[in-house]
Order: structure tokens, then sequence, then C-alpha cells
């Protein structure tokens, strides 16, 4: 037998030939593209291979295509356009922009807000009059900047009861009749739906009006007419049970006094009645820090100088708040069928917008939800209690607010500082802040007294005393400065106008209204004060204007002189002031004011 | 006789051995490639069904979901074809007119023969698969990650082994004219009933279940597996029984050689 040397090398070669094309072939073949990390696309663009939470469940290696700001479609191995920019979502996992079921929405919170994730908010009392665009910004797509927000407005609640004491007019209700007449007002201002307050106080050690069970059940009654929902907040057991009781559609706290039985829950379950246990807030009037820790995690150019303030707050009372009996609640509602909503309750003390509704998520996981249902109660559920169906979903016709995070988070729902994209109405949201770098302010003189008042209204540095009211923000309120027997008389009229209402007076340090300087070294503000038996304001305005309410104290005086100290530090300027301001707020009404020997040192 | 014969064997050294293998690997493929009643249908029956299937009427909705489920699952139905037939047909032809006892005379190892029936299907699974592939990247529009595609190819080719024993087995059991027909009542039903065509979640509850008894089934799924489209068994459970078929098939095979020709 023969064997042809040259016919088998040429076999050989053959076969290696043959190998090299077919891995070569293999090798070509098209594979998924996606557009560089670098860039976040806006507009049009989708969304490849992501491990998908869609509002509901998970959902593997799913593709969501958006298209002018909404979701166009989402499926495996969509067909997508060839130059359409894609981005890489293997080993990433998508959700829907998240609701925050309850906010209190005034300075950064909505801003705060989004770039948390937190695309949407639920915010259970404000005044309405500060987000005028609040109905055109979340009805049309591209980006403010801030979250969308849907409001109850105006709360219900007694005169002098829950909701009165933050400075704000409120439109109060001392018997049913007005429930009507009440709720149409509020459906004429925009609210969205109707918030009640249940509360006497006794939860947290001090005593509330509060509304009455009829008034309850009138206003409740009369937002059902409207077509509108009814939520309320509750701190005890006993106010949910008669809220439920009287057909409540909602409740936006739960309650830490004492624990629900299966039965009272399963009754709960059976009228329908959602509840935002706001285990965030409840974790922080408990004297615990979960929002503070989770901020320490993350790079400080994530948080605001909102954030940074409310975290750094505190709830005084020592109450017999039991955050474990709320979240032992949260596991039997849940148990019992009842939907949980997920809400923080911000900017109240200790929270922190946005990020405090990722401490709700670990929070509702640890009252026994998973991680699909805690996230389910930051979207779908949320969005549907409510009755908005543009948004909490990933699917078709959805809008584009979505929030794409590294990794797998079947496993663990902590993901605020793993935020890998982030879009709202298909946009890219800014995440980090621009720090400015620290400006260097004058030094102010060395001199500690102010203002003695013994000759006029002089100061011994900067541009003076002038007068400061609400009408710089379209409000009505008056005052006037005049020296009488070697003190500041100040006196004034508020009125109606504006929803935070102020008169008073304001020294400026600078050479110009407002212009900074610096009082490092310095410590404590102090002031001899006498006036009208109410509550007064002292504020001290920082390096830059606040969106918000600026850091301020406030204090009581009587016909007698009485000498007042406030550390610097309470304010949280950093050194540095522009402004300091004494003022009455509400209630409506004249007052008089007096001030002497102001004094920092 | 038979003595002599092992020990010209046994003085060959490896790489003549080697050229042995290769020369009768070369005459197996140019063997069936000439025979175009069995290379074209298995080389272009599966491609023409995905070109209709997968992208013809695959890619008409938003979504390139069937024209990838379709490659993994074409891909199992384009390597069953020349495992099947090769085998199958092919051994119980030679069998029938003496080819094979003729071959046994010669000092080739008996391994040649069955090594070389086996590149020609592995060959004819590369063609395949390459073909598929092609049509489904470049024409369907399917995208795989780079490890996906060699991995399915990989898996593929694999899986020809328990379709090779399968045909081992009926070819030494079944006479010539009886194997054709055996070989195609086996080889559609189990493609179409193994969810090949079809996915096979499409099905009934009953033929579902039913699948599970197929080794085109387990092959299907394990390549599915590749690209993430299984039914979500373990990948565990479709080698296992992969791996039964083949031991089985092949033992079926040994007994059925021994037996005398019929």
């Amino acid at each position: 037998m023969r064997f042809e040397t040259g016919q088998l090398d040429r076999g050989v070669i053959l076969i290696l030939v043959g190998l090299a094309v077919f891995v070569l072939v293999l090798a070509t073949l098209p594979t998924p593209r996606t557009t560089p990390d670098e860039v976040t696309p806006r507009g049009d663009f989708a969304i490849v291979d992501v491990l998908l939470f869609d509002g509901e469940q998970f959902q593997e290696h799913r593709d969501v295509w958006v298209e002018q700001g909404r979701i166009k479609a989402v499926g495996r191995k969509l067909a997508l356009p060839d130059d359409l920019p894609r981005v890489a979502g293997q080993g990433r996992t998508l959700l829907p922009g998240l609701i925050d079921a309850h906010v209190h929405s005034f300075g950064d919170v909505l801003s705060d807000s989004v770039r948390f994730g937190a695309t949407t908010v639920l915010d259970q009392f404000t005044a309405l009059d500060l987000t005028p665009n609040r109905v055109a910004d979340r009805s049309s797509i591209g980006f403010s900047g801030a979250a969308d927000l849907f409001s109850a407005g105006m709360l219900a609640t007694a005169p002098g009861g829950h909701g009165t004491q933050y400075g704000m007019q409120v439109d109060t209700l001392t018997a049913p009749e007005q429930a009507r007449d009440w709720v149409r007002a509020r459906k004429e201002e925009g609210s969205d739906w109707i918030k009640i307050v249940i509360e006497d106080g006794s939860a947290y050690d001090f005593q509330l009006a509060a509304l009455d069970r009829a008034t309850i059940a009138a206003v409740i009654e009369a937002a059902h007419a409207e077509d509108l929902l009814a939520v309320a907040h509750v701190s005890r057991l006993s106010a949910a049970l008669m809220a439920v009781e009287l057909g409540i559609d909602g409740l936006v706290h739960v309650w830490a006094d004492q624990l629900i039985s299966d039965a009272d829950a399963a009754r709960i379950a059976d009228a329908g009645v959602f509840v935002t246990p706001t285990l965030a807030v409840i974790a922080s009037v408990a004297g615990q820090t979960p929002s503070r820790d989770l901020a320490g995690s993350l790079d400080a150019d994530l948080l605001s100088a909102m954030q940074s303030s409310t975290l750094e707050g505190q709830f005084g009372a020592t109450s017999e708040h039991d955050l474990d009996i709320a979240l032992q609640n949260v596991g039997r509602l849940h148990r019992a069928g009842v939907t949980i909503l997920a809400g923080t309750d911000v900017p109240n003390p200790g929270t922190a917008s946005g990020l405090s509704l990722h401490v709700e998520l670990d929070l509702l996981v640890q009252a026994g939800l998973t991680p699909a249902e805690a996230l389910a109660a930051a979207t779908s559920l949320a969005a549907t209690a409510y009755g908005l169906d543009d948004r909490g979903r990933v699917a078709d016709q959805q809008l584009a607010d979505l929030v794409l995070i590294a990794g797998d988070i079947r496993g663990d729902v902590s993901f605020s500082s793993r935020i890998a994209r982030l879009w709202k109405d298909g946009e890219p949201v800014t995440r980090r802040l621009q720090r400015k770098p620290d400006q260097a302010f004058p030094m102010a003189p060395s001199v500690t007294l102010i203002s003695s008042f013994d000759t006029g209204l002089e100061s011994s540095f900067g541009a003076g005393w002038f007068p400061s009211t609400d009408d710089v923000r379209g409000g009505q309120s008056a005052a006037e400065l005049e020296v009488v027997d070697g003190a500041l008389r100040i006196s004034g009229d508020i009125k109606p106008g504006f929803p935070f209402p102020w008169a008073g007076a304001i020294w400026f340090p600078g050479d110009q209204p407002m212009a900074p300087l610096d009082f490092s070294g310095r410590t404590t503000l102090r002031f001899r004060a006498r006036g009208d038996q109410r509550n007064y304001t002292v504020m001290v305005f920082g390096a830059s204007m606040p969106a918000g309410a600026p850091p301020s104290a406030s204090f009581q005086v009587s016909d007698q002189w009485s000498q007042l100290e406030f550390p610097l530090d309470g304010f949280n300027v950093g050194g540095v002031i522009s402004g300091l301001s004494f003022v009455a707020q509400a209630p409506h009404g004249t007052f008089q004011l007096e001030i002497d020997d102001v004094i920092i040192d | 006789m038979d003595a002599a014969i092992r020990a010209t064997v046994n003085r060959m050294d490896f790489s003549r051995r080697l050229r042995v293998y290769a020369l009768e690997s070369r005459a197996q493929f140019l063997s069936v490639w000439r025979v175009p009643a069995f290379s074209v249908p298995t080389l272009v029956f599966p491609l023409m069904f995905y070109v209709f299937f997968g992208i013809i009427m695959g890619t008409r909705g938003l979504s390139l979901v069937m024209p990838t489920y379709l490659l993994a699952t074409y891909g199992v139905f384009g390597i069953i074809g020349p495992a099947l037939f090769g085998f199958g047909l092919g051994l119980s032809t030679e069998r029938s007119d003496g080819t094979l006892l003729l071959k046994q005379t010669t000092p080739m190892p008996p391994a040649a023969y069955l090594v070389a029936k086996l590149s020609m299907a592995l060959l004819f699974s590369s063609l395949i698969i390459l073909g598929l592939f092609c049509m489904g990247g470049y024409l369907a529009g399917v995208e795989l990650y780079r490890w996906q595609w060699f991995t399915l190819a990989g898996v593929l080719l694999l899986s020809t082994l328990p379709f090779c024993a399968m045909g081992l087995a009926i070819g030494t059991w079944v006479k010539a004219q009886a194997a054709m027909a055996l070989v195609n009542a086996v080889y559609l039903p189990m493609a179409f009933l193994s969810g090949l065509w079809f996915p096979v979640m499409a099905f009934p509850t009953v033929l579902q279940k039913l699948a599970n008894i197929f080794p085109a089934y387990h092959a299907a799924q394990l390549c599915l597996k590749v690209i993430d489209m299984d039914q979500g068994q373990s990948a565990v459970l479709h080698l296992g029984v992969l791996i039964f078929y083949t031991m089985a098939f092949l033992a079926l095979a040994a007994v059925g050689m021994r037996r005398p020709l019929a």
C-alpha cells in the first residue's frame, strides 16, 4: 500500500484552511453594537439586553426602545434601526422611574428627588401656588431638571391642628358642613387628591386640635363626590381604623403605637385601602439615622445643600415611636394583601429627597416585602393607586423615565450608589452637582456689636437695616422700622397673599444688600427683644439665596425685655452671613416687636 | 490472515496511521458529496427552511426573537441530517452491498471507518452552521455576543454525536431499503416534536412534555440555553439525556454489528 504524501499534505492544509475559515467567519458575525459608555444618549435610543424590572416583575434579556421621550417597544431581541444609539444593558438592571408617594415639595425637593431616580413625587401638602408649572411640566415631554409633581395641595385640618405649624396659611375646617366647599376650593386650586389630617398629637407627646369624626367623614364623602381620592395622615392604629371605616382610600403613614391584628389588617385589605408607611421618616422620629448612614457612603457631590441640611436635622421629641412596631405593621398589612406604597415624607428632619426613597425600599424589604414587591411599591402600585397611567411601568407608550443600575438588584435593593444612568422623559439626568469653588468673602470687621440703636438705625458696619416683607414674592404683608427709646421697633401686619407670609426687619452686613461677609470665628448671635406675644423668627442668610426657606430659628417674646442667644452653627451657613432678619410669620394679623443690642461674637 | 493484517497495522507508525484516517475520511466525504441525493437535502433544507421561516416570516414584526431562536433549532435540525443519513443510510448500504466487508479486509483500522464517517458528519455540520449563522447574522439581523456564536457552534458540533450513534444503531440493525424509510420516519417527526421548526412553547402541554423523550429536544434546549431562550431546564439534564442516548445507541450498535448480515 502506498501513500501519496503530496496529496495528504494538501489535505492537511485544506483542513487547516477550513478550520481557519470556520473560526474567522464565526469571529466576524454581528455582535450587539452598543454606544460607548461615556455617552448617554437622549431622545431616541435603546437599552439592550438588560435585566428589566417592568414595574411588576423581573424579565431577563430585554431591549427597551425609547422614542421621543416615550417607550416605543419593550421585548427580546428587538429589531432596532442600525443607527439607533444603544446603551449596553448586560450586567445591569433597568427600572421605571421611581415614584415617591409622600413628599412635601419645596426648596430643592423636586430636583434632588429626580437626581436619585424619583422621577415622580406625590406631594401630601404644599402651597400649590409655589409650583404654578407643575401640570404643564408633568404632562409635557421634556426634562425641566425636576421630578414631576402631583399634589394634594392644602390639607384638611382643624384650626391649630397638624399642618398649621409650618408658617403657611392653612384653610382650616371646623364643621362637616364646610367640607363640600372646602373640597371644591381644593379642586379649583388644582389639588390632585385630598389629604386629611387625623392627628391629635398624642403619638408625639403633645396636644393638637384635630378634626372630629363627622368632619373627616364629610371631607371623604365630598372628595369622592368630586371624583378625588381621599388619603389620611394617621399616627395611631385607632385613627387608621377609623379612617378605613369612614371610607378613606389611602393612609399615608403607618402607625408605630401598636401592632395591628390580623383581622384588622384583613379589613384594610378588603376595603382596598393602600398604605404608604413612610418608614424612612418614622426611623428618624425613632431616633435612627438610616438616611444619614446611606449618605455617608455616597460621593459628596451627589448631595445638595438642602439634602445635607435635612439629613442633619432631628426630631426633637423623645416619643414612644418604635420603628420595629412600624416594620411589623407593614409586614402584617402586606401579608394580609394590603397594597403598600413607597413614600418618604421628605424633606423632614433626618431624611433627604430622593436618597431616602432608597432607604424606604430597604426598610420595606426588612418589613417582609420581596425586592420585586418593594420596587413595585415604588413604581406600578403607586401609579395605579393614584391613577397615573403614563408612568410606573416600562411598557409601550409609558414615559421614558428610566433608572439603569449597575449589577443585578434582585438580591439587594440598596442601589442608590449604583445608578449608572438616569433618564427623565428620555433626557439624561445629571446626577452630580457642579460645586462652586469655595469663594473667599471679605472678613467682617472685628467689632461684635452690630447695632445698639442708641442714636438711630445705623449699624457699626454694613448696608444697615431695612424693612423686609413678602411683597417681594407677591404678598401683601407690611412692616415699618423706627428707633424708639434706643431700640428698634418693628411694627407690621401679616396679610394673606403669599403662602408663607412674613414681615420684619433685615440687616445687611456687606456694603450692598445680600453681599456676604466672612464671620468665621464667631459663634453666637445675641440680642434683646420684647413685643407682642407671638412667634417670631430670626433668619440667617448665607453665601447664596436658598431655594427654600432660609435657615431660621423661632423665638417668643413678652412685654418684658429678654436676652436671646442663638449658636451660629445652628443656621448652617458656614460662617458666611449676607443677611440677618427678624420677622413675624403666620398667623395673619398685626404685630409689634422691639429688638436691641444685636451682637455677633 | 486476520493476524497478519493486525501485525501490519500494528507496525504502522503514528503518521501513517493518521494518513489512513485522513484518506478514509476524504473518501467518505467525497463519496457522500458526490451523491446529490444526500448532500443537497442535508445542506440545503435547513438553510431553505431558515430563509422561509426565520427570515421571510420571522422578521416581519419589531422583534428578532424568531430568527434568533430558529438559528439554534435549525442548527440542530441541520446537524441531525448528515449524522443520521451518513451513519444510518451509509452504514446499512455499505453493509448490504459488501463495501464494508471489503474495507474490513484491508489493513485499515476498523476505527478509521467510524472516524471517517464522523469527520464527514462534522464537516457537513460545519458547513450548515456557517451557512445558517451567516444568513442569520447578515440577512436576518441576528446579533449574538461573540462567545455565544462560538459556544453555539461548539454545542451544535458536539450535538452531532448522539445522532451519529443513533444512525450507527439504525445502520447496524436495518437493511438498506428499510433504513431509508426508518431514518426519514425518525428524522422529520422528531425534528418537529422537539421544537426545531416551531418553538416548543407553542405546543400543547402534552406535546411539550412528550418532547422531553427526544434527544433532539435536549440538543435544541442546550443550544437555546447559550442564547438564553431555553425552557429553563437544567443544562445537566440535557447533557445527561444526550450522553445516555449516545451510550445506549452505541451499545445497540455494538450488538447489531455482531449480528450476521441477513
